[in-house]
C-alpha cells in the first residue's frame, strides 16, 4: 500500500470496526450515547475515507461544458407555439361548447368544497358559551367540590363544573384573596364571596392556561407571551399582547358551604374571533 | 460489473447516450454550493429515520392507562399518540436514537436550507433564468417548517401540545373565515379528538409528498440549466467549470452525505432532544414554563410575544390582536421573500440572463435589504426565547420585551443601511488604485513639507 | 500541519469533548442540606428573643409588627420562619432585594430559638409541616407537579422567570421539609398551596416526584440544562450545522 492510502485504509478500517461494535452493542440490548457514537464513528469514518480518496486519490480534474442557450432558437419556438394554437383554436372555435365547458369545470370546482366541508362541524355558538350553569357546583381536578375555608388566601386552585371536570373549555381559576383589597368592575360586588374569585384559565390571547400567579402582587402571568393579568380588578390586562380580560365567573356559598357558580362566565372565553362583539 | 449493468440498461432504454454526457458533466466544487446538499442529505435522514419511526407511532388522541417501564408516569392517562411515543423511547431497542436523530435532523435540515436560501439571495443565483427555482425553493422552506412543526407536534405533549393550541387561536384570528378554517382544519373545537390523526396524515403524507415532488423538480431544473458560479480568470458567461459528476463529484457528495449522517448520528445519541416524558403528557388546562417552538418557528413565536396589545373592534366583529403578528405580518413577509426576484427586476430594470454569481459588495442594495430582513427575523427569533433571556441576563421579562420592540424596528433599519454602505464602499475601491502614501516631515521653518514617497 | 489536518483535529476535539460531557452529565449534585428541625417546641425561646432583637427587630419591627422595610411576623406561622431562616432567605441586607436562597447564616438550634420566638408573638400560620416522600406515590407526584409547580418551576425543576424581574428557583438544592414549606406558606412570589388543595399524601408524592427529578433519567444524553427548544436550537446551529460547515468548507474550493 502507497503511503498516501494508509491513512484511507485506516480510516476505512475505522469504520469497520465501528459498524461491528455497534452490531454488538445492538446485541447486548443497546444503549443510546454507545449507538449514536459508534453509528457517527462508522458513518463518519467511511464519509471521510471517500472523501479523502476523492481528493487525495482520484486525478484532480476539471471539465467544462457548454451552457446550452436558452431560449430555443425562434423556429423552434414558433413550431411549438402553432402546435399549441392548433389544439387552441379546436376548442375555442366552437363558442357555445366551449363555454359550457368552462362552466362545468368551474361548477366542479365547487364539488370540491363537500370534502372539505365534512373536516369539522359548524363553528356555531359553542364559542360562546361553557358548560357553567347557574347553580354548578365548582369542583377540583379529582372531582371533589370545594368548599368555604378549603382555600387559605393566597391560595389557587384550578376548579372545573360538576360534570365536566378537566373540561378545557370551562377550565377556571380559584383564587382567595384578601376582600378589603378587591377592586372589580361595577356590578360584580356579589361576585366574589369572602374573597374568593374565579376567572377563565384560558388566556384570551392565544388560549395557553393562564398558569402561572404571583401571589403577593395579585396578577397571573401567561407563559406564552408573557399577558399579564391583575386579579384585584377582574384579571385586567396589564402587560402583554391580550387585548382582553380574563372573564369573571360568578360566585356564591351555598347554605352547606360549597362554591357555586351563579352563571356562566361574563365574556366567551379564550382567543379572539371575528364573530367576537 | 457495472459496465455490464450500463450497457444492460442501454438494451432496454437507451441508457448509453444520457449516461455519455451525465457521467462527465461539470459540477462546480465552491463550498457554498454544498449548503443545499447538506439540507439534502438531512432530508434524506428525516425519510430514513421517519420510516422507522412510523412503524412505532399511534396516531391516536384516544386515552389509554400508561404500563410501560417509565416509571413516573406508570398509571397516568394519557393519550395513545403519546403512550406510544413513551414505548419507542423507553421499549423499543434503538428506538430513542431513531427518535433524536429524527429530531436533530429536522433542526439541522431546516438550518441548511435558512442558509442555503441565504447565498442564494446574496450571490443573486435567482435571477433569470433561475426565478422558477427560487420560487420552488420558497415551497420548500415553507414545506419544511410546515413538516417540522407537524412532526414535532406528533408526540402529543404538554409543550408541543401548548404550540398546536397557539396554532388554533392564530387560526381563529383570521377575519371572516377564521372560525371556520380553525374548525375545518383541526375538525372541531379546540382539543378535537381527530387533530393527531390530520397532523400524521399531513407529516408523513401530503407534505412529503409535496416535498419530494418539489425536490425533484428543484434538482431537476438545476441539472438541465447547469449550476451557476463565481467569476474567475477563464470563466465565461457561456460555460460552466467544474469537477466532472463520475467519480470526483459523486465521491465528494457521497462523502459529505455520510459526514452529515455522522454528525446527525452523533447528535442524537450524545445530546437529549425533546424529552417528552418529562413534559407529560399534553392537558389542556395546564401549561409548563419555559414554553418555546422549535428554533424555525420562533420568529413567529416571537412576534406573537413582542406584538403591543391592539386589535379592531366595530360594527360587531373582532380583527384580534394575534392576526396581525401571526397572519398579515408574515405573509407580507414571506410574499416579498417569494417575489423577489421579480420586485428586484422590477426596481433594477436588469432582466437579462446571469449565470455569474454577485459578490455580495457586487449588489449593494439587494445586500442592504437582504441584511435588514434577516436583522428582523434573527431579533424576532430571539424575542421568542424573552422570558429564557431573561432569566439568563437577570433582567425583568418585561424589560426584555420593551427593549426588542424597539431594536427590532431600528435594528433592521441600521443593519440594513451599514451594509449597503459598506458594500458600496467595497465596490467603489475595487476600481480605484491604493492611494499611494506620502511622507510628511516638518520643515526648518516650522511649516509641514510633503515629500514624494521614495521609490 | 496543513489547514485540512487543523479543521480535521478541530472536529475531532469537539466531538471528543462532547462524548465525554454527555457520559458526565447525568444527576445534578445537591448542596448539603442543613439538618432537619428536631422539633420547633425544643427552641430556647429566650435565646430567640436576643437573636430577633439583634438581627431581625431593625426590619420586622420589635414586637414584630412589621415595618416598611419588614412584613409583619406576627400570625405568619413556624413554617414560614424555619424555612426562611435555614434556606437563608433571612437575614435579607437590602429589603430591596429579592429573597434567594443562600447559604444559611444561621445554625439548627438559633432557628429552632427564632421559630419558637415569633410564633410566641401571635398565633396563626402553618406549622411545620409533616413530609414522607416514600410514603408518597411517584405517578400521583407527577400530575400535581405538572398541573400546579411545573408552570413556574419548569417541567424539570429547573426553574424559570416569573415576571416583574421575579424567578422562580430551581428545585436541587432544597431539602424535602423546605419542599414542604414553600408549598404550605407560598414565599413571595409563590401562591400558597393548603391541605385543602394538596393534602398530605399529594405532599408526600410532590416532594418525592421533585427529589427524583434531581437524578432525571436523560437517557437521550447531554441534558442541555433542561432549557428545552431554545438550547436545542442553538446546538443545532452553533454544533450540527456549524460542523457541517467546517466539513464543507474542507471538502470544497474557495474559487
Amino acid at each position: 500500500m502507497r503511503p498516501v492510502e494508509r491513512p484511507i485504509a485506516g480510516m476505512l478500517a475505522l469504520s469497520i470496526c465501528g459498524s461491528l461494535a455497534l452490531v454488538l452493542v445492538y446485541a447486548a440490548g443497546g444503549q443510546p450515547q454507545l449507538e449514536g457514537t459508534l453509528l457517527a464513528v462508522s458513518l463518519g469514518a467511511l464519509g471521510a475515507a471517500v472523501i479523502a480518496w476523492a481528493l487525495r486519490l482520484l486525478p484532480q480534474e476539471e471539465v467544462t461544458d457548454v451552457r446550452e442557450t436558452e431560449p430555443s432558437p425562434p423556429a423552434v419556438r414558433a413550431a411549438a407555439t402553432s402546435a399549441l394554437e392548433r389544439g387552441e383554436e379546436q376548442l375555442t372555435g366552437r363558442r357555445t361548447l366551449g363555454r359550457l365547458l368552462l362552466g362545468a369545470l368551474a361548477a366542479l370546482v365547487l364539488v370540491v368544497f363537500f370534502p372539505i366541508r365534512s373536516l369539522g362541524p359548524r363553528p356555531g355558538r359553542s364559542m360562546f358559551h361553557t358548560e357553567w350553569q347557574p347553580g354548578t357546583f365548582l369542583i377540583d381536578g379529582e372531582g371533589h367540590r370545594i368548599r368555604d375555608g378549603q382555600l387559605a388566601v393566597g391560595s389557587v386552585i384550578t376548579v372545573f363544573p360538576e360534570g365536566h371536570g378537566g373540561s378545557p373549555v370551562s377550565q377556571a381559576l380559584l383564587i382567595r384573596v384578601d376582600p378589603a383589597q378587591l377592586a372589580l368592575p361595577p356590578g360584580r360586588g356579589t361576585w366574589a364571596p369572602k374573597g374568593h374569585v374565579a376567572f377563565s384559565k384560558l388566556c384570551t390571547h392565544a388560549g395557553c392556561p393562564v398558569g402561572l400567579y404571583r401571589a403577593a402582587a395579585h396578577q397571573l402571568l401567561c407563559p406564552c407571551h408573557q399577558s399579564t393579568f391583575d386579579v384585584l380588578r377582574g384579571a385586567a390586562p396589564i402587560f402583554g399582547p391580550t387585548t382582553r380580560a380574563l372573564p369573571q365567573l360568578p360566585l356564591r356559598i351555598d347554605e352547606d358551604g360549597y362554591l357555586r357558580a351563579t352563571g356562566d362566565f361574563s365574556a366567551p372565553v379564550g382567543p379572539g374571533f371575528w364573530e367576537l362583539s | 460489473m457495472i459496465r455490464r449493468l450500463v450497457l444492460w440498461l442501454d438494451d432496454r432504454l437507451g441508457a448509453a447516450s444520457f449516461a455519455r454526457k451525465a457521467l462527465r458533466k461539470a459540477f462546480p466544487d465552491h463550498w457554498a454550493f454544498m449548503l443545499g446538499e447538506v439540507a439534502l442529505y438531512a432530508y434524506l435522514a428525516l425519510l430514513v429515520t421517519g420510516i422507522f419511526l412510523t412503524f412505532f407511532f399511534t396516531a391516536s388522541g384516544e386515552d389509554v392507562v400508561y404500563q410501560g417501564s417509565y416509571a413516573p408516569l406508570r398509571g397516568e392517562r394519557m393519550s395513545a399518540a403519546y403512550a406510544s411515543v413513551l414505548g419507542l423511547s423507553f421499549d423499543v431497542r434503538s428506538g430513542l436514537v431513531m427518535r433524536q436523530i429524527h429530531h436533530w435532523a429536522a433542526l439541522v435540515f431546516v438550518a441548511a436550507i435558512v442558509a442555503h436560501a441565504l447565498r442564494v439571495f446574496f450571490t443573486g443565483a435567482f435571477r433569470r433564468p433561475r426565478e422558477i427555482n427560487w420560487l420552488i425553493g420558497t415551497s420548500l422552506v415553507l414545506l419544511a417548517m410546515g413538516a417540522g412543526f407537524t412532526g414535532y407536534s406528533l408526540p402529543d405533549d404538554l409543550l408541543s401540545g401548548t404550540g398546536i393550541r397557539i396554532a388554533y387561536s392564530v387560526l381563529l384570528s383570521i377575519p371572516v373565515v377564521g372560525t371556520w378554517a380553525a374548525f375545518l382544519f383541526f375538525g372541531g373545537e379546540f382539543p378535537a379528538p381527530v387533530t393527531i390523526g390530520r397532523l400524521l396524515a399531513l407529516h408523513i403524507m401530503l407534505l412529503q409528498g409535496l416535498i419530494l415532488a418539489a425536490l425533484g423538480a428543484h434538482l431537476a431544473i438545476i441539472w438541465h440549466q447547469k449550476h451557476t458560479q463565481f467569476r474567475a480568470p477563464g470563466r465565461t458567461e457561456d460555460t460552466v467549470v467544474g469537477s466532472p459528476l463520475w467519480p470526483n463529484y459523486a465521491m465528494k457528495s457521497a462523502g459529505l452525505g455520510l459526514a452529515v449522517f455522522a454528525v446527525l448520528a452523533a447528535l442524537g445519541g450524545l445530546v437529549q432532544i425533546n424529552p417528552v416524558w418529562l413534559y407529560g403528557p399534553y392537558d389542556p388546562t395546564t401549561v409548563s414554563s419555559p414554553a418555546q417552538p422549535d428554533w424555525y418557528i420562533g420568529w413567529l413565536e416571537g412576534a406573537l410575544r413582542l406584538m403591543p396589545n391592539w386589535e379592531l373592534r366595530g360594527f360587531g366583529h373582532t380583527i384580534p390582536e394575534p392576526f396581525f403578528p401571526g397572519v398579515l405580518v408574515p405573509g407580507l413577509l414571506i410574499t416579498i421573500y417569494a417575489l423577489w426576484p421579480f420586485i428586484e427586476q422590477r426596481l433594477t430594470g436588469d432582466r437579462e440572463v446571469h449565470h455569474f454569481l454577485d459578490r455580495a459588495r457586487a449588489a449593494p442594495r439587494r445586500s442592504g435589504v437582504g441584511a435588514a430582513a434577516l436583522t428582523f427575523v434573527v431579533l424576532l427569533t430571539l424575542a421568542g426565547s424573552n422570558d429564557v433571556m431573561a432569566r439568563f441576563f437577570g433582567v425583568p421579562v418585561e424589560v426584555v420585551t420593551q427593549v426588542l420592540r424597539g431594536v427590532v424596528l431600528i435594528a433592521p433599519l441600521v443593519a440594513g443601511w451599514v451594509t449597503y454602505v459598506v458594500c458600496r464602499e467595497l465596490k467603489a475601491a475595487e476600481g480605484r488604485p491604493v492611494p499611494a502614501w506620502h511622507v510628511v516631515r516638518r520643515g526648518p521653518g516650522g511649516g509641514y513639507v510633503v515629500e514624494d514617497e521614495e521609490e | 500541519m496543513s489547514r485540512r489536518t487543523v479543521t480535521v483535529a478541530a472536529v475531532m476535539v469537539v466531538l471528543g469533548a462532547t462524548v465525554v460531557a454527555a457520559a458526565r452529565s447525568r444527576a445534578q449534585t445537591p448542596s448539603p442540606p442543613p439538618s432537619t428541625p428536631a422539633s420547633a417546641a425544643s427552641g430556647d425561646v429566650r435565646r430567640g428573643a436576643d437573636l430577633y432583637a439583634l438581627h431581625c427587630a431593625s426590619c420586622h419591627g420589635v414586637t414584630g409588627q412589621g415595618t416598611d422595610d419588614g412584613v409583619t411576623l406576627r400570625g405568619i406561622g413556624a413554617a414560614a420562619v424555619d424555612f426562611a431562616l435555614s434556606t437563608g432567605r433571612m437575614p435579607l441586607a437590602d429589603p430591596q432585594q429579592p429573597m434567594v436562597r443562600r447559604a444559611s447564616a444561621w445554625t439548627r438550634p438559633d432557628i429552632d430559638a427564632l421559630v419558637v420566638f415569633v410564633t410566641s408573638l401571635a398565633p396563626g400560620g402553618p406549622p411545620i409541616p409533616a413530609v414522607y416522600p416514600a410514603g408518597g406515590d411517584l405517578t400521583r407526584g407527577q400530575q400535581i407537579f405538572a398541573a400546579n409547580c411545573a408552570p413556574c418551576h419548569g417541567t424539570a425543576g429547573q426553574g424559570a422567570a416569573v415576571g416583574e424581574g421575579a424567578d422562580a428557583p430551581d428545585l436541587y438544592e432544597a431539602t424535602p421539609l423546605q419542599v414542604a414549606e414553600a408549598v404550605r406558606i407560598g414565599p413571595n412570589p409563590m401562591p400558597r398551596f393548603d391541605v385543602g388543595v394538596i393534602d398530605q399524601h399529594d405532599l408526600n408524592s410532590l416532594v418525592r416526584y421533585v427529589l427524583l427529578l434531581r437524578t432525571p433519567a436523560d437517557p437521550g444524553g447531554l441534558s442541555l440544562g433542561h432549557l428545552g427548544p431554545v438550547a436545542e436550537g442553538f446546538i443545532a446551529w452553533l454544533v450540527g450545522f456549524a460542523g457541517l460547515v467546517v466539513i464543507i468548507r474542507f471538502i470544497g474550493t474557495t474559487t
